[in-house]
């Protein structure tokens, strides 16, 4: 066994080697070229900015960010909970018709959602956010949840349901510590999604002080010519901006790899 | 065997209403108001709004921008599914030999995604600028001079360049789910298959692939999807130029809504978008049974 895995080390390495250079490229670039003529001044800079004060724009995206993260864990185990162990009428339809949400682009139903959130009186509130967020990432959470649910046997929940509790004891002393691990997987992936979401704040929010990381970048990012050192103060924006995600993404690491695939891979 | 006792036990409903009122609420009356839109000439603002029955969709029809960027789209899906697909098997089969170090790999193919995509934009942006930007100096100092051109800002190259920074910053979901796939095949079918001491190119992909065969009907499935959605990184990379070589449907939509001020023009475009994403499913449940 040891012999075949180490008969293609060296191919492996080389291959492994040439896509890590290639993939860390554009990161490394941005990193190394941040300090560019004038150093940590950049940085300062950017932390320093009038218009745009970074710890509030990192605030706005985190408070977005793990709100709609709780939120969708919140409704999702629950729901999910629901189209696993539970028969009721229209269950199937309902769960179906919630996967169709799956392909919906939120780009193309700006339109009606702008209008919504307006006459919501949410326009420009972290709340406006928010709550499209949640109702666009649920569907893949459900999803993912109710699939890791179905692998629980039905035998154990007979045995507690016997013992007298009723259904929402089953789920909240049951079917949450069981779950553990999805339950990291959906919060940390909702976590990131809602990060990186664009759109919709650039929808919702309209002034200076209520912009996300998203929206933050592509202020700094003009089309007209930039000069060498304009060029190293926006790679320092960029890494300031980017720099929280990469430290989820990297203390997470265990929960993310393992989740993902539980819900989409059949084969 | 009933699962929770009762047959049809209501407090199901109360179980999934905090879900039904968040996103099946919203989604479903966002999908139904831009049907309903797409049949008016509503400009998004102002409160009046006639009904002009099929006038959206013959104008759409008749657009030679609409068809370039459903042309786009398409073109788009092949360009980055297959590429991102057949990179990741590939790492994600080497990958599965766990020799030292993988971890920290798989971690370097993963992180564009955690990254905004807003920001991997802005970054390729700089990167890719025709005179100052370090892919023209590589290239340059590499003695490929005439691969230097201007990826964002000529014609013949946006859509491509659009391509190429979704391919890097997906790749590694492929990667991922290929890779999970892989763990979970029982070790003695995957020696088994090696045993008869086929090379590695035989064995991977006379035998490794079939047997992947569900894993990448679902990256496709996913990649249509993702390709129907595809919006941000169009945006942000090209807005959709130079000219409309990089436009997708997505981007077109938007806009007609906050440009043109023609919310029922882009209703009409959602609306495709929606026919097309339930066809694609269609067509994905009759063919994708097979495993």
């Amino acid at each position: 066994m040891k012999k075949n895995r180490w008969k293609m080390a060296v191919p492996s390495y080389g291959i492994f080697t040439l896509c890590a250079l290639i993939w860390l490229l554009p990161i490394f670039t941005a990193f190394v070229k941040s300090f560019q003529i004038n150093g940590l001044g950049n940085y300062k800079y950017v932390l320093t900015y009038e218009k745009i004060s970074y710890f509030r724009v990192v605030f706005n995206s985190m408070l977005i960010a793990v709100s709609s993260a709780v939120i969708v864990t919140i409704i999702t185990t629950l729901a999910a909970f629901a189209f696993s162990k539970m028969k009721f009428s229209g269950g199937k339809v309902l769960y179906g018709a919630v996967l169709a949400c799956l392909a919906v682009p939120v780009a193309a139903v700006t339109s009606p959602l702008f209008a919504t959130i307006k006459n919501f009186g949410l326009l420009d509130k972290h709340l406006g956010v928010i709550v499209p967020l949640v109702a666009f990432n649920a569907p893949m959470m459900l999803l993912m949840i109710k699939n890791y649910f179905d692998t629980i046997p039905d035998e154990l929940l007979e045995s507690a349901r016997i013992d007298g509790a009723n259904s929402f004891r089953i789920w909240y002393e049951f079917m949450i510590p069981l779950s553990i691990p999805i339950i990291a997987n959906v919060l940390v992936l909702t976590f990131i999604y809602s990060w990186n979401d664009y759109l919709v704040p650039l929808l919702v929010m309209r002034s200076e002080e209520n912009y996300t990381v998203t929206l933050a970048a592509q202020y700094f990012v003009s089309s007209t010519y930039q000069s060498p050192a304009d060029v190293a103060r926006i790679y320092a924006v960029m890494m300031l901006l980017t720099f929280p995600s990469i430290i989820v993404y990297l203390f997470s690491q265990k929960f993310l790899v393992g989740g993902i695939t539980s819900g989409s891979v059949k084969g | 065997m009933n699962k929770l006792g009762k047959k049809n036990n209501w407090t199901a409903y109360l179980y999934i209403l905090p879900l039904m009122i968040f996103s099946f609420a919203l989604i479903y009356y966002c999908i139904i108001c831009t049907i309903g839109t797409s049949f008016t000439d509503w400009n998004g603002m102002s409160k009046e709004m006639n009904f002009v029955g099929l006038k959206n969709y013959t104008k759409m029809v008749h657009d030679k921008t609409f068809w370039t960027a459903v042309v786009n789209n398409i073109i788009f899906f092949f360009g980055t599914v297959f590429v991102q697909a057949a990179v990741g098997f590939l790492l994600a089969v080497l990958l599965k030999n766990r020799l030292p170090g993988s971890n920290i790999f798989k971690a370097i193919y993963f992180m564009p995604i955690a990254m905004a995509t807003s920001i991997i934009t802005a970054i390729f942006k700089i990167i890719m600028d025709p005179t100052n930007g370090t892919l023209n100096a590589f290239l340059r100092a590499a003695g490929l001079k005439i691969f230097a051109v201007s990826w964002l800002g000529d014609q013949r190259f946006a859509l491509l360049s659009v391509i190429i920074v979704n391919i890097f910053q997906w790749m590694g979901f492929s990667m991922i789910i290929y890779y999970a796939s892989l763990m979970s095949l029982p070790d003695d079918v995957y020696e088994a298959a090696k045993i008869d001491g086929a090379g590695f190119w035989k064995t991977t992909l006379s035998v490794t692939l079939p047997m992947l065969k569900g894993t990448t009907n679902v990256l496709v499935i996913l990649g249509i999807v993702g390709s129907l959605k595809t919006f941000d990184i169009v945006k942000l990379l090209t807005g959709g130029g130079p000219g409309r070589s990089s436009t997708v449907m997505n981007t077109y939509l938007y806009e007609k809504a906050f440009k043109d001020f023609n919310a029922g023009g882009a209703a009409s475009i959602g609306v495709a978008i929606l026919i097309i994403a339930v066809i694609m499913s269609f067509l994905q449940i009759r063919f994708g049974k097979e495993d």
